[in-house]
């Protein structure tokens, strides 16, 4: 269906009335939250918006909110693409969301607790033990190990969509290194210097609280004994994807941005090496991933991270934010038992929906799945980046085949969901100097720790820029919006 | 602060300042030189020499006729230099990347913007007829910096390390073109058997470090080899002279030394050593030897670089 507008800049809108559309209705009218932006938008000239955008990745490379692409001959410097129409959440919609994001994460953290001490939820037959048993992300080590605070994972991000019901699902949960939160702060930015016009005619949460409540959750799960804790983000270094976000969160909290090598371990306790001798630290915020941390206890050639670190925080001498061993919990495979782990710890109905999933590993549902793939999404429980995922209905015959002898090789290894219709939402497109309809996600961050908690009111809107595509990673071609949660 | 960010932040101290002062001496030299009172002064291979020199001594010895355009691209654009105004740019990105987290958005978002401008900068233009426009815009790029650094950051330990870096380039960039355009002089005299002492050079020194006006008025004098060497090496009110860096260097050195009377072993000790030789040096003392006081100068500085290395960095 064509746009119901006259409007040049949306001269080649056309949505497809299989997904839901941000924007318009069926009936062809303007979606009532969106109403005043549009009417503000309709001031603005074809001209103007190619200027604006071009004003807004200027800022974004001056800013140096950028990431490296590694290829054969040079490192090319690469900013996420950010799109001019915010994405508006109204404020009945967003109490759903945030009282949903935050219930999965309590029950996550549960769950995790009990995975690493007693196991109750397998020994009552809920969860299976094989997909535990099975789990690279199981760590042996971390049995019985009480981490400060019983936090597992103090940062969550939960990816949602909203499907063509109108209704949110979620797709993923993420509570290993989740990452992100600086491109919502950056995005608000960038629209604030582009389209500063439009701001007073909404009245929209600020989202540049997160560094102040991240501060004070990983405070919150100091070790025994000490008074002020000394917070500090580990990063891999400039050469990571995600060193803005990393130097970003560290300056936002006011805390000192490490490298592995600038820590130091002496009598279990951790140092860094500062212009005046050692220093201790108490809480590293990890932007390392579990493998990684520590080459006596993980990864032999791991030179991310530093030797000795996992025994300091076994000793309770450190505080690693968030705890190892996360992974197993946030495995796609895991995630199919949310229902039923939210239950059984918190004894509360799950407040978002989970899309409904078939487990390879079981003979019926593989049955199934393999006679039905052009209607799925087949998916690696254990991949992350978009990466291995299959869509059913874009697959040639011969593809089809082939993904039905991957999955029969290792069964375990995949998850199919029917193809979920990720809602579209208007985008400016370069190339046709207009806006068209993509698909899009949101990505919320919510943080726990020792009495304290806090969903960020705002969340990472990403978009998939190629036409009809369903991906939205920043690693697959994706951008992404600025997201306005209403006060009212 | 961590002293691997300390040595990022001395660094993007010192490539700011190194790359205003090539910038500078470029733009002084040859726009100075087109109507300079003799020939040798007015050839381009003379200019073309003089700037290479400053940028990179060893690179001089590899080349005896110089090619107009190769030089100007090496110094300021050449990618592969490392002496080039564009790598001293990418490297103050570069630790101010690596130190991101310590200093103001503000200041970051213009070195990053800096840098974007530089590596973008037509290269046929610059060559062609974009001397000028480009090292002015240098000059005032870094000036702008420097006031970003003075008034968006907290006057600590990261402040007294970026200075500490600005002061010890500045001084040593200051006498590296004092030595240069000394040798100039030197051939002119060879050359035409003009004078030293009142050769046109010590003019063009002193406007190659923006303080001709101020020399002016401070000796009410036409330049001489004596006054302009005593202005720019050991009177301390010149803000680029050699002494008001060495009061500046010791001035910083105190936000880190750590003991009250510093090791004799230590980067405080040989500044404050070097500081009073200087301070009760005359230029009687300096014009004896001028060759060798620019030779030890140098090393001495060197040293200094050494030892807040051993001092201050070397945990890492």
């Amino acid at each position: 269906m064509k746009a119901p507008t006259k409007l040049p800049i949306f001269s080649s809108y056309e949505f497809d009335s299989r997904f839901y559309d941000e924007i318009f209705t069926d009936n062809s009218e303007v979606r009532k939250v969106y109403e005043t932006l549009f009417n503000l938008f309709s001031e603005y000239s074809v001209d103007d918006f190619a200027n604006l955008n071009d004003k807004a990745k200027d800022a974004f490379f001056n800013q140096g909110i950028t990431f490296q692409v590694y290829g054969d001959k040079e490192t090319k410097e690469k900013i996420f693409p950010f799109d001019l129409f915010p994405r508006i959440i109204g404020h009945k919609e967003w109490c759903k969301i945030e009282k949903g994001a935050l219930q999965r994460s309590k029950a996550l953290n549960k769950f995790l607790w009990d995975l690493y001490h007693e196991q109750k939820i397998i020994k009552e037959g809920i969860v299976p033990i094989e997909l535990i048993d099975s789990s690279v992300n199981f760590l042996k080590q971390m049995k019985g190990f009480n981490p400060p605070g019983e936090i597992y994972n103090h940062v969550s991000g939960t990816d949602l969509i909203k499907h063509s019901d109108g209704d949110y699902y979620v797709l993923e949960d993420n509570i290993r290194c989740p990452s992100g939160v600086s491109y919502v702060v950056g995005n608000r930015d960038a629209l604030k210097r582009t389209l500063f016009g439009v701001f007073d005619h909404y009245q929209s949460y600020n989202v540049s609280d997160y560094g102040q409540n991240l501060l004070e959750i990983i405070e919150s799960v100091k070790p025994k004994g000490v008074d002020i804790p000394k917070c500090v983000v580990l990063t891999p270094g400039v050469y990571n994807s995600a060193y803005y976000e990393h130097s970003f969160l560290a300056k936002q909290m006011g805390v000192e941005l490490v490298e592995g090598r600038d820590l130091f371990i002496e009598n279990d306790f951790v140092y860094m090496k500062t212009i005046k001798g050692l220093e201790r630290v108490d809480v590293i915020y990890r932007r390392v991933d579990d493998l990684f941390i520590d080459p006596l206890e993980f990864k032999k050639d791991s030179l991310l991270g530093v030797p000795g670190l996992f025994k300091c925080y076994m000793k309770g001498k450190v505080c690693l934010v968030n705890a190892p061993g996360t992974g197993v919990a946030d495995d796609k495979a895991i995630y199919t038992y949310m229902p039923q782990i939210i239950k059984y710890y918190l004894d509360e109905e799950p407040i978002l929906n989970n899309v409904y999933t078939y487990h390879c590993s079981r003979p019926s549902e593989l049955k199934y799945v393999l006679e039905n793939i052009d209607k799925l999404v087949i998916k690696p429980v254990d991949e992350s980046g978009g990466y291995g995922i299959s869509i059913g209905n874009k697959l040639t015959k011969e593809e089809i085949e082939k993904v039905k002898i991957t999955i029969k090789d290792d069964p375990r290894k995949y998850i199919a969901q029917p193809i979920m219709s990720l809602s579209t939402h208007a985008t400016y497109i370069e190339e046709e100097n207009s806006f068209e309809p993509r698909h899009v996600d949101l990505r919320t961050f919510t943080l726990l720790g020792k009495d304290k908690d806090f969903v960020l009111k705002g969340g990472l809107t990403r978009v998939a820029l190629k036409r009809g595509n369903l991906v939205v990673n920043s690693s697959q071609g994706g951008g992404s919006k600025d997201t306005w949660v209403l006060k009212k | 602060m961590l002293a691997r960010v300390a040595n990022n932040l001395f660094w993007m101290g010192r490539y700011l300042e190194r790359s205003e002062h090539i910038a500078r001496y470029m733009n002084v030299n040859y726009f100075s030189s087109l109507d300079s009172p003799n020939e040798l002064g007015q050839s381009r291979q003379f200019v073309l020499r003089s700037m290479l020199f400053v940028a990179d001594e060893e690179e001089l010895k590899e080349h005896k006729e110089l090619d107009e355009k190769k030089v100007l691209f090496d110094i300021g654009l050449n990618p592969e230099k490392q002496f080039s105004i564009l790598s001293s740019i990418k490297n103050a990105q570069q630790n101010a990347n690596g130190a991101r987290d310590l200093i103001s958005s503000e200041l970051y978002e213009s070195v990053n913007t800096l840098n974007r401008v530089v590596k973008n900068y037509d290269k046929d233009r610059f060559v062609k007829n974009g001397l000028f426009d480009f090292t002015t815009m240098i000059t005032a790029n870094v000036a702008s910096l420097r006031t970003k650094i003075r008034s968006t950051l907290l006057h600590d330990e990261v402040y007294a390390i970026i200075m500490l870096g600005i002061y010890i380039e500045r001084a040593n960039q200051v006498i590296r073109i004092i030595n240069s355009k000394y040798n100039d002089a030197l051939v002119e005299k060879a050359n035409s058997g003009a004078s030293v002492t009142k050769s046109y050079e010590w003019t063009t020194l002193l406007k190659c470090v923006e303080t001709y006006d101020m020399m002016r008025r401070y000796y009410r004098k036409i330049p001489t080899s004596h006054t302009v060497l005593d202005f720019l090496i050991l009177n301390p009110v010149c803000p680029r002279s050699i002494m008001n860096s060495l009061n500046n260097i010791q001035y910083y050195i105190g936000f880190l030394s750590k003991e009250e009377i510093p090791n004799k072993d230590s980067a405080a000790f040989l500044i404050g050593k070097l500081k009073y030789d200087h301070q009760y040096k005359t230029i009687e003392d300096v014009q004896e030897n001028l060759k060798g006081f620019i030779e030890k100068l140098v090393e001495d500085l060197f040293s200094v670089g050494e030892k807040m290395d051993k001092d201050y960095f070397s945990l890492y």
